[in-house]
């Protein structure tokens, strides 16, 4: 009887097991397969066969081409880690008590859930541009409030004497954290919102009687309760932090990433994600470079969410 | 703590554009509730019953109307404050949090200003007694707690605790001495050693006191200047394990602490949510609908023991039920519900001898009461062309409609008894119950599905129509428009 039917099944299933297979499983093999192969030329296809350079030259300082290694290992993997660390608890925790703070307010609070919302309808390079505008050098509203002159946040200042006002990384990192965890509260918000609407008021009202204050309720009793949510927003703003890109490009020059004083920090913004981009656009065959790089980065984002997974085995209640 | 609710009012507020009118929940309520007592809040759903509570919890505010816990009015006292302790209908234990965390969060918010004790010296006096005259039953618990081939610590901790009464943290002390681990002439050595040990840290501890200039007395207060500190503080960890370790023996959930609420049946579950409000020893107890979300069986049970740990603690309690049953079995006194409105307040019995209006006759009782249309008529009772009764009390009233209710048990077959035959029933079945026998029947005047009697079981009843006598004391008559009963007990 279940064999009989089962053609249906593969049926019904069809359309999206083969779009899936067109659009993402043959890439995924093909990202593996390209990314050990030597010059491979994505035109035509052609290459010199089967090799391990492609990681040996971002990985290890011991290839052919140093520049490689430069790019991906000493600046685009060290931001990437360092944006996701930083950016998404902070993201993460802001939305937490955003999302509190809104449930328990009862007048404006369609008014403030409609505020909160707005960046994620947003484009995500308009507001890098708006960010430019805000962290400019000359004209920024940032150097307007602290009322400083001719800070460089991102860029460097063009009245300054060739040699100075370099961009320090560091203003530079906190331009663009503050851009990446304001984009990305929003939906975090809408998640927790709706974790926190499903919570039975009985648990609120148990903890009032139980003599609990506010905070502590929040704490004990509301973060546990929604644990749920907070393990799925962690899951997927570790995965989109370790995919940054879009924020690069929005706040940075998009051909170089950013241009700060190397004694600073890195001296670029680069990611992963903008470095397998920038092997794309080459007209040199570097294509193998962008699928290692691909596949480098699916291992960190895979070996984190089985971390995340395994510690929060103890921690989610369901 | 005496309860007393005078005039309380709660509207809930409707809504003008969409032409919804207010609703008013509770309605000018008075309601005393002595010191140590039970109190049903009984009535059909939406009768404001459960509104009352939460009222009274602090939950919800009144619109109009006091609450008084004795001679404080807390009407605008906030929930925490009052001092109360809430089971939920749901029992809304929190599902993340075993049950001894859950039992234990009303205290770790608690304020309390008590003296200062030498908890140290207390508990190694106490370590110390154990082990100089318990020792053998104390490595029998061990034995008893062997799982994996080890000797489980949270066990034998269980152990302890169940056995000893004593705080986790002293049981787990004791494990630490490994005595289950010795024999013989070592295990005498290990035990005397200890001894002298606990001995030497009381007497450097006691002397620590002194080096402060301050004293101990009997009870191991601390004393300053002779007189015991005073201080305001938190629980500590052992005072906190004491009161649930205290509450879960009381409420028979000793075994279940360290589980999770969704691990435990709905009898247990209701019983670690009465420990929960127990456990601060609160001046009062309020239970919403505690047995409806139980079992038939679990529920003639539970409330048992409800009554058992409200007659152990001497807690005043309030519970809302909708099931008249429930309340007539275990409280002290029902107050019946209808639309915010009380409608009578008395000892159960009484509420179900002398109901002061229809509404509360045919609440209370199953079989339902059965109710017909009658009427008087110069002085006398008539169900249809049918004389009752004649009572002096109907001449006063005059002629007019009433509706005469009459108790299942009230209608006599018995041909040997002497007893006026009345009214007349057209008997369509008869159920056997074991002991009672139960007739169904019908009579044109009967308002109603079918006529319920209960009967002695050794009576024979021919089907059809037969002629009954009724017990003056389970007639009930009443209005035909205020509804309301003038001919009680008492007059009969």
């Amino acid at each position: 009887m279940e064999s009989k039917n089962n053609w249906k099944a593969w049926l019904y299933l069809a359309p999206v097991i083969i779009l899936m297979a067109v659009f993402t499983f043959y890439p995924i093999i093909n990202t593996f397969f390209i990314s050990f192969l030597k010059n491979y030329d994505s035109l035509t296809g052609a290459n010199k066969g089967f090799t391990f350079d492609n990681y040996i030259d971002i990985l290890t300082p011991f290839g052919k081409n140093q520049t490689y290694y430069n790019e991906f290992m000493l600046t685009a993997l060290p931001n990437t880690l360092l944006l996701t660390f930083v950016t998404v608890p902070i993201s993460i925790i802001l939305s937490l008590i955003i999302a509190i703070g809104l449930n328990s307010i009862k007048v404006f609070k369609k008014v403030f859930q409609t505020i909160f919302f707005m960046p994620y309808v947003t484009n995500a390079i308009a507001i890098g541009m708006v960010f430019a505008v805000i962290f400019d050098t000359q004209y920024g509203v940032f150097n307007a409030i602290f009322g400083v002159k001719g800070f460089p946040w991102i860029y460097p200042n063009p009245s300054a004497a060739a040699g100075t006002g370099l961009v320090n990384y560091w203003s530079a990192f906190f331009a663009i954290c503050f851009y990446i965890v304001w984009h990305s509260l929003p939906y975090k918000i809408l998640i927790f919102l709706g974790g926190l609407q499903n919570i039975d008021q009985q648990y609120y009202d148990a903890a009032k009687i139980d003599g609990s204050n506010k905070i502590k309720t929040s704490l004990k009793i509301t973060v546990p309760l929604l644990s749920p949510q907070i393990l799925y927003i962690m899951i997927t703003s570790f995965i989109g932090a370790f995919k940054e890109y879009n924020s690069v490009i929005g706040l940075f020059d998009p051909k170089t990433g950013g241009q700060f004083d190397k004694s600073t920090g890195m001296e670029n913004m680069t990611t992963v994600v903008y470095f397998i981009y920038k092997r794309m656009g080459e007209s040199k065959p570097t294509l193998g470079y962008a699928c290692s790089g691909a596949v480098v980065l699916f291992i960190i984002i895979m070996i984190f969410t089985a971390i995340q997974f395994k510690v929060s085995k103890k921690r989610v209640h369901y | 703590m005496e309860i007393k609710i005078n005039h309380l009012t709660k509207t809930f507020p409707g809504n003008i554009k969409k032409n919804i009118p207010d609703t008013t929940a509770v309605n000018d309520l008075n309601i005393l509730v002595e010191d140590g007592t039970l109190v049903g809040l009984l009535g059909p759903s939406g009768c404001g019953k459960s509104t009352t509570l939460y009222m009274i919890a602090g939950l919800k505010a009144p619109t109009e109307g006091e609450i008084w816990f004795g001679d404080e009015d807390v009407t605008h006292l906030a929930a925490e404050k009052r001092g109360i302790g809430l089971v939920f209908q749901n029992y809304a234990l929190y599902p993340h949090m075993t049950v001894y965390d859950n039992v234990k969060f009303p205290l770790t918010n608690l304020n309390v200003i008590a003296t200062k004790k030498a908890s140290k010296i207390l508990a190694c006096k106490k370590i110390a007694e154990l082990i100089e005259y318990h020792l053998d039953e104390i490595n029998k618990i061990a034995e008893e707690s062997i799982y994996d081939g080890k000797i489980s610590k949270s066990a034998f901790a269980r152990g302890m605790v169940a056995k000893y009464h004593v705080v986790t943290s002293i049981a787990e002390k004791i494990f630490h001495y490994g005595f289950f681990k010795l024999k013989g002439e070592e295990l005498e050595q290990a035990k005397l050693a200890a001894l002298s040990d606990l001995n030497a840290s009381i007497e450097k501890q006691t002397q620590k006191y002194l080096d402060k200039g301050l004293t101990l007395n009997d009870d191991y207060e601390v004393l300053e200047n002779g007189m015991p500190i005073e201080e305001k503080r938190r629980l500590t960890k052992d005072e906190i394990d004491a009161l649930v370790q205290e509450t879960a023996r009381l409420v028979q959930i000793s075994q279940y602490l360290e589980r999770k609420p969704a691990e435990l049946s709905g009898g247990q579950q209701q019983r670690v949510a009465i420990a929960r409000a127990l456990v601060r020893k609160p001046k009062v107890l309020l239970l919403d609908e505690p047995l409806s979300n139980l079992d038939a069986r679990l529920r003639i049970q539970t409330r048992e023991e409800i009554r058992r740990i409200q007659r152990e603690t001497g807690i005043t309690t309030v519970f809302v039920t909708h099931d008249q049953e429930e309340a007539m079995s275990i409280s002290d006194k029902i107050v019946v519900m209808k639309d915010g409105v009380k409608m009578q307040e008395d000892a159960p019995q009484e509420v179900y001898r002398n109901p002061n209006c229809l509404f509360v006759a045919k609440f209370l009782g199953t079989p339902p009461i059965n109710v017909f249309e009658g009427e008087l008529k110069g002085g006398s009772l008539y169900i249809g062309e049918e004389k009752i009764l004649t009572d002096k009390v109907f001449k006063s009233e005059g002629d007019k409609k009433v509706y005469v209710g009459i108790r299942p048990e009230g209608f006599i077959l018995d041909e040997t008894k002497e007893a006026k035959k009345v009214l007349t029933l057209n008997v369509e079945a008869i159920q056997t119950m074991g002991r009672d026998m139960s007739i169904v029947a019908s009579n044109p005047h009967f308002l109603g599905e079918s006529i319920k009697g209960i009967i002695d079981s050794e009576i024979n009843v021919p089907l059809g129509d037969n002629k009954v006598g009724i017990r003056p004391s389970k007639i009930f008559v009443f209005d035909g428009e205020t509804e309301k009963s003038f001919y009680l007990t008492e007059a009969k």
